[in-house]
């Protein structure tokens, strides 16, 4: 409950003073290149990996990238980098 | 994280095998892990890349847990140095040839003439080592622009010349003049090269002696050098025209009506091969070419890429009667035919040039053989500048 109106707070805060969101909200950030590449910045671990399917945590809850051939090109606490053939991506 | 960066840092490629490896990748990022190409194999196997300092943070983890950790492959200077370190003479020895190489690099290896084409090539090379450039000289010692100067002098045809040095390489590029001789020359008629008949006659200088239409034959005078100036006073010069004549050409071919072909009697012999450098052992006896087929395989000794001139041959010998064949008299006129344009050709006839082409075919008596004879009319320059 707490965490919900901290939440909503700073983002009426970021929307006042017109702050990037994804900053002061923690937001995970998504990149899709096509269907052959994305990036999942500000991630909180990964969940499970695997060729066809790679899940990750973020504050907003859990990413879930689906298609054939993946894998995870770089990985660091802070970004995932993923190629192959993506099909689908959803937050779970 | 860029390749080079982390071939410059040196990193391992590593395997992760057992249960919960997603567990240990977010403990491993946690520390500040960074890795590359996580490539999942199995459900218990995951191979990555990270680099060197970062493995040795890595024990820890695994310790005490499933999880093993295997290292696959080492890449990078680090481990590229090591290598070096532990070879001294190696590095003595790729030093030594550097050096080598640089010094071998100051002088001149090869020379290149181009640019030749009523002169001989010989002559130049010898003109030029006379000027004292051939392999092996310094570099720093070749003056190329005296070399351009003494070979201008040498050969009076040549219009320019360029010498450059390019690495160990010395390139001399040539130009020759371009003289015209009928400007130089003497007094002289034109006369004819071959028979024709005249078909245009244009006159540049001296009296004509044909006309348009006039058959000639070989020798005969078509443009005389003597002629009377605008004063009316009888000048000898150097007659020049353009005489162009339908000139015939003749090419004879023959084919045979019948050939003999080879026909294998089934009786075969085997004979095997042993080539050791420029010795050869035959193990059985050899057949005359006449009376047998030759079909033969070859096997060559080799130790990975390097050839051993060591050879082993399988020869089988096919013993052959001769039939006769008759061949169809399309096919054998077909064939004079093609003998008697090749004959065409060696005398310069050019296919496209043909005004009239006449065939005439004959058999050979007694010889079982057609003849085919080809007449063509072609459109040539006659006129032949001849001196007194």
């Amino acid at each position: 409950m707490r965490s919900a109106v901290n939440q909503t707070l700073k983002r009426k805060f970021a929307q006042t003073f017109d702050l990037p969101s994804a900053i002061l909200l923690d937001q995970a950030t998504i990149h899709l290149m096509g269907d052959a590449e994305a990036k999942v910045v500000n991630h909180k671990g990964l969940v499970q990996y695997t060729n066809t399917c790679i899940k990750a945590r973020s504050a907003q809850g859990l990413i879930e990238i689906s298609g054939a051939d993946l894998e995870i090109v770089s990985f660091s606490s802070s970004e995932i980098k993923i190629s192959g053939m993506i099909r689908q991506v959803m937050l779970k | 994280m860029t390749s080079l960066f982390l071939w410059w840092q040196g990193y391992v490629t590593v395997r992760l095998r057992g249960p919960g490896l997603e567990h240990l990748l977010n403990k491993m990022t946690d520390l500040g892990i960074a890795l590359t190409n996580v490539e999942r194999l199995t459900g218990d196997v995951v191979i990555a890349k990270l680099m060197v300092r970062d493995f040795r943070r890595l024990r820890p983890l695994v310790r005490g847990s499933q999880i093993s950790v295997t290292i696959l492959d080492k890449h990078g200077a680090p481990f590229f140095l090591r290598k070096f370190k532990l070879r001294g003479f190696l590095v003595l020895g790729c030093l030594l040839s550097l050096l080598f190489v640089m010094y071998l690099s100051n002088f001149i290896w090869f020379i290149e003439v181009s640019g030749t084409y009523t002169l001989s090539n010989e002559a130049v090379k010898e003109a030029i080592e006379d000027l004292q450039l051939r392999a092996g000289i310094v570099r720093s010692a070749l003056q190329p622009r005296t070399i351009e100067v003494e070979l201008l002098k040498r050969f009076p045809d040549l219009a320019w010349v360029q010498v450059s040095i390019k690495g160990v390489k010395v390139e001399i590029i040539l130009t020759e003049r371009e003289g015209i001789e009928l400007e130089q020359a003497g007094p002289g008629h034109v006369y004819a090269a071959m028979d024709g008949v005249i078909t245009e006659l244009l006159v540049l200088k001296g009296t004509p002696q044909v006309r348009d239409g006039s058959t000639v034959r070989k020798g005969e005078l078509l443009i005389s050098g003597q002629y009377y100036d605008q004063r009316g006073i009888q000048q000898f010069g150097a007659a020049q025209g353009v005489v162009k004549a339908r000139v015939w050409y003749e090419g004879v071919g023959e084919a045979a009506l019948a050939r003999w072909e080879p026909r294998k009697t089934g009786r075969s012999h085997r004979q095997y091969l042993i080539s050791i450098g420029p010795l050869r052992i035959p193990l059985g006896r050899s057949y005359p070419e006449g009376t047998h087929l030759r079909d033969s395989k070859e096997w060559s000794l080799s130790l990975g890429r390097a050839l051993v001139p060591i050879h082993w041959s399988k020869v089988d010998y096919h013993e052959v009667e001769y039939i006769k064949v008759e061949v169809p008299r399309e096919t054998a006129e077909r064939n004079a035919y093609e003998l008697a344009w090749e004959s065409l050709q060696s005398q310069g006839v050019q296919a496209g040039q043909i005004l009239e082409e006449r065939t005439t075919v004959d058999f050979i008596p007694d010889a079982d053989g057609i003849r085919v004879m080809v007449q063509v009319e072609v459109l040539e320059e006659i006129g032949q500048f001849m001196a007194y």
